[in-house]
């Protein structure tokens, strides 16, 4: 057990150094790579971070331009999706700054009534109807909830990460992490409530 | 009960299923909430959140990953396209560097030995060579100010039709 946790351990190291090897030659079909294997959670990470579709994917295609030129920057030494979020992170800060809004929430656009709306696959009208029924709930759920504990609920529950990846990632001390979360789950209480009555 | 144990309670329930929970934790954690309202509905709340954030699917489209791609490899050409000119740039620098010291010394010496077969003044001979040095960029300089530069290239242009046309009749 212990060799399999050392080999895995190792085979990850050397995933990532291959990684951090790659962006630094500027290599495309790594970077092709790259983006296909984390599209899904880079996106949902910015949609949940802006709240607007359209805006998360602006964001998305500056994050991977960001990765191309600031791939040197990353040596390997911790998980390169870590690295990833938080140069999308920089970029979303970068992006509300140029338009310094009070909030995250501001970037949300007014008319846009959906803004969490998944991608749809040809599903049937019932998966359509149980989709948006999920979404709404998710949707008016979620919109209780601050952007800075919005985060930090993203990156612990869909994301899986460790308390002290997030505080790397955000750059925030491992306990300001635990109260965000927090803080985060105790907004989401009423529609959490509601929806379980 | 103490705030202490409210607050390690919370601390393992946030860690747990991402970080590494000591089963001696677990345990104690699993105790705890049997005595405290308070916590465990904060355990059940944590559940809730996590089952909702996983509810709903985000995916990227297979457009907005093309767009992605293509972008990021024109710019990863430009990049590459910048650097070697960058590196064409400095080794063109340092050749001049070192080519005109070399040749400002032997011009140094040549104009020296012109002055004295002349017989002119050693004062003349270090603002001779200087004019002599910069007279290649002053005349490139007075050529271009006399004629701007989108004139060259359009004289060039034409030069290029007209060559073009020459051929094709």
């Amino acid at each position: 057990m212990v060799a399999t946790a050392f080999s895995s351990l190792v085979a990850m190291e050397t995933e990532e150094a291959q990684i951090a090897r790659g962006l630094r030659r500027r290599d495309p079909d790594l970077l092709d790579a790259l983006i296909e294997q984390y599209q899904h959670r880079l996106l949902r990470y910015l949609l949940h971070l802006t709240g607007n579709r359209a805006t998360a994917e602006d964001l998305f295609q500056e994050t991977w331009l960001r990765v191309l030129e600031k791939g040197h920057l990353y040596d390997g030494r911790n998980r390169f999706v870590t690295w990833l979020m938080s140069i999308g992170h920089n970029v979303a800060i970068d992006h509300l700054r140029k338009r310094s809004p009070s909030s995250l929430d501001e970037m949300k656009d007014p008319e846009d009534g959906a803004p969490f709306e998944p991608e749809a696959g040809g599903p049937s009208p019932l998966d359509m109807a149980v989709a948006r029924q999920q979404r709404e709930t998710f949707d008016e759920a979620i919109s209780r909830v601050p952007p800075l504990f919005r985060e930090v609920l993203v990156l612990r529950f869909q994301e899986q990460m460790k308390l002290e990846e997030i505080a790397k990632l955000i750059r925030i001390p491992v306990a300001t992490v635990k109260t965000r979360i927090y803080r985060g789950v105790m907004a989401l209480r009423p529609a959490l409530k509601g929806g379980a009555q | 009960m103490s705030n202490h144990e409210h607050e390690r309670a919370i601390d393992i329930i946030t860690r747990q299923g991402v970080d590494n929970v000591a089963a001696r934790d677990t345990a104690w954690l699993e105790s705890h909430l049997a005595q405290c309202s308070e916590c465990a509905e904060y355990a059940a709340l944590v559940g809730s959140t996590g089952q909702l954030l996983r509810a709903v699917a985000v995916t990227a489209s297979a457009a907005l990953v093309a767009t992605t791609q293509a972008r990021v490899r024109a710019r990863a050409a430009h990049l590459r396209e910048h650097q070697a000119r960058v590196v064409l740039i400095a080794v063109s620098f340092c050749i001049g560097v070192l080519s005109s010291t070399a040749s400002a010394w032997l011009w140094w010496k040549v104009g020296g030995w012109v002055a004295e077969r002349i017989g002119l003044p050693t004062s003349y001979v270090a603002p001779g060579i200087l004019l002599f040095w910069a007279l290649p960029a002053i005349v490139i300089a007075v050529l271009m100010l006399a004629f701007p530069h989108h004139g060259l290239e359009q004289s060039l242009m034409l030069a290029v039709a007209r060559e073009r046309e020459g051929e094709k009749s």
